[in-house]
């Protein structure tokens, strides 16, 4: 579902990935970890050209994010509606929430498919109540993002992503910015997605949950993949030295 | 006060043995010859202010997206355009437009054609300013949300972007709203004849600078005053609206 190959990037003279490979199946669910500025939101980032990359080839269900080859072999910038499209079709959940705070939580919801699918706003209504009914929040659909929790402003930022119908979803530490006890009912909400089979790219620091969750763990360091590995290979028997550092720090 | 009140008001002060009525420095007989015409130019002020604010959000707000715009010439060439606008003093742009293009390019702009140009083209400097700081005042999370959707660049500014920036643009559009109402008053001196300059004109005939004067700075007055009015309004629904 998601090639990655020799991914590099560069913010002026700071190198934040050097060479980053990684393959994501279909329904399947990679959960990478690693310190901070290890270039782990970044790399999810370059997933749907919120990024740009500087060299490497990222495909996602098979079509090139933000580049496109030429017969000739020539690899050049693809024009923006095909970037609108892929971007469309790969859910995203930030940090950050990021709720457009004019609109309650049903026109959060509705929003993505009425401006970017044009579908009738009826429809659109309907699905937004039943994504909204699936993460637990039915009775807040007329609440605006102030007016909720942290915790039930991200169960609205991922109903908002899913109305879409994304083939893939990215979450980027979604429960970093949520007090510890409002922590449980986000992943509750990822780890229903990831039993329906829903392919996800979670970057996080709760290892519990990616050792119940994750099929693949990834620990990346200073802008590289040390280590890929199933849970409980990584988390009993870490291969790398750095892995087991960082592990024995945070565990 | 038709003809026949005023003939009873003056039987009254002469009874009294008030030669005249008064209000401060303002003699009120005085005032009913003036008023017409001051107020006659007061409504072309208002015409000028409406015109100018609406020309020149329009000029703001493509200025402000034009600097904020990642092609770096078109960013150029808005800030180039705020820099000489609000560098150089309204009157002298008046009198650019419509003393100079006339004597260089022989170009006669009509007065009022002259003033609502300049009063646009200035406005919308600033204005392009205020709007420029209140959409970088957005959160760029906002942005990357919009965009994670599939939103094109236009999109996300429409839908998400500019209503939020609405919202915190509206004080100070307000203060240059009532700045561009006062500015109208430089107009003056290209003879457009709008509430400033028919004092003027009065004043040649009359020489009574004070009255005059004071009754066109009252009338400026109500009508900001009037404004402020109208925007503090619009905020309270927006504060509502907003359910904050």
């Amino acid at each position: 579902m998601i090639v990655a190959e020799h991914v590099h990037k560069s913010f002026g003279k700071l190198h934040v990935l050097k060479d980053v490979s990684l393959t994501v199946e279909q329904g399947e669910v990679v959960v990478i970890i690693g310190p901070s500025g290890s270039g782990k939101s970044t790399f999810l980032r370059c997933l749907n050209y919120l990024e740009t990359i500087d060299k490497g080839y990222i495909t996602v269900g098979g079509q090139p994010v933000g580049k496109r080859k030429l017969p000739d072999g020539r690899i050049v910038d693809d024009n923006r509606k095909n970037i609108y499209r892929l971007r469309s079709q790969i859910g995203m959940v930030f940090q950050r929430f990021n709720l457009f705070p004019h609109q309650t939580a049903l026109q959060n919801v509705m929003e993505g498919p009425v401006t970017v699918s044009k579908i009738p706003v009826a429809e659109a209504r309907a699905r937004a109540e039943a994504l909204l009914a699936k993460v637990g929040l039915a009775d807040k659909s007329h609440a605006y993002p102030i007016q909720l929790s942290g915790g039930q402003q991200q169960r609205v930022a991922i109903a908002r992503a899913l109305a879409m119908q994304p083939k893939v979803m990215l979450f980027d530490e979604p429960t970093s910015a949520l007090d510890p006890e409002l922590v449980g009912e986000v992943l509750a909400v990822i780890k229903d997605l990831a039993r329906d089979g829903m392919t996800m790219v979670v970057v996080t620091h709760e290892m519990g949950f990616a050792r119940e969750v994750a099929d693949k763990v990834v620990f990346m360091d200073n802008g590289q993949i040390l280590e890929e590995s199933p849970p409980h290979v990584i988390f009993n028997r870490p291969a790398h030295p750095r892995t087991r550092e960082f592990l024995s720090k945070i565990l | 006060m038709n003809g026949r009140d005023f003939r009873a008001l003056k039987y009254l002060m002469l009874l009294t043995g008030c030669k005249t009525l008064r209000i401060g420095p303002i003699d009120i007989e005085f005032l009913l010859v003036i008023l017409p015409v001051l107020l006659k130019g007061a409504l072309i002020t208002i015409e000028l202010t409406v015109l100018a604010i609406f020309f020149g959000t329009i000029i703001g707000l493509f200025v402000a997206l034009m600097k904020i715009s990642r092609f770096k010439i078109l960013a150029a060439i808005g800030s180039f355009y705020t820099w000489v606008i609000r560098g150089i003093p309204l009157l002298v742009q008046l009198f650019i437009l419509y003393y100079g293009l006339a004597q260089y390019l022989d170009i006669q702009l009509s007065p009022k054609a002259a003033a609502i140009l300049g009063l646009s083209i200035c406005g919308g400097a600033y204005i392009a300013e205020i709007i420029r700081a209140g959409i970088q005042s957005i959160d760029k999370g906002q942005m990357e949300a919009a965009l994670s959707l599939g939103m094109s660049y236009a999109q996300a500014m429409r839908r998400v972007i500019l209503p939020q920036a609405y919202r915190r643009l509206l004080p100070p559009m307000g203060n240059e709203f009532i700045a561009l109402m006062k500015d109208t008053s430089l107009v003056s001196v290209i003879t457009m004849v709008e509430l400033m300059r028919s004092g003027i004109l009065l004043n040649t005939t009359y020489f009574r600078s004070m009255e005059i004067y004071l009754t066109v700075g009252v009338i400026y007055l109500i009508m900001t005053t009037f404004f402020i009015c109208i925007i503090n309004r619009l905020e309270k629904r927006l504060a509502i609206s907003d359910g904050e």
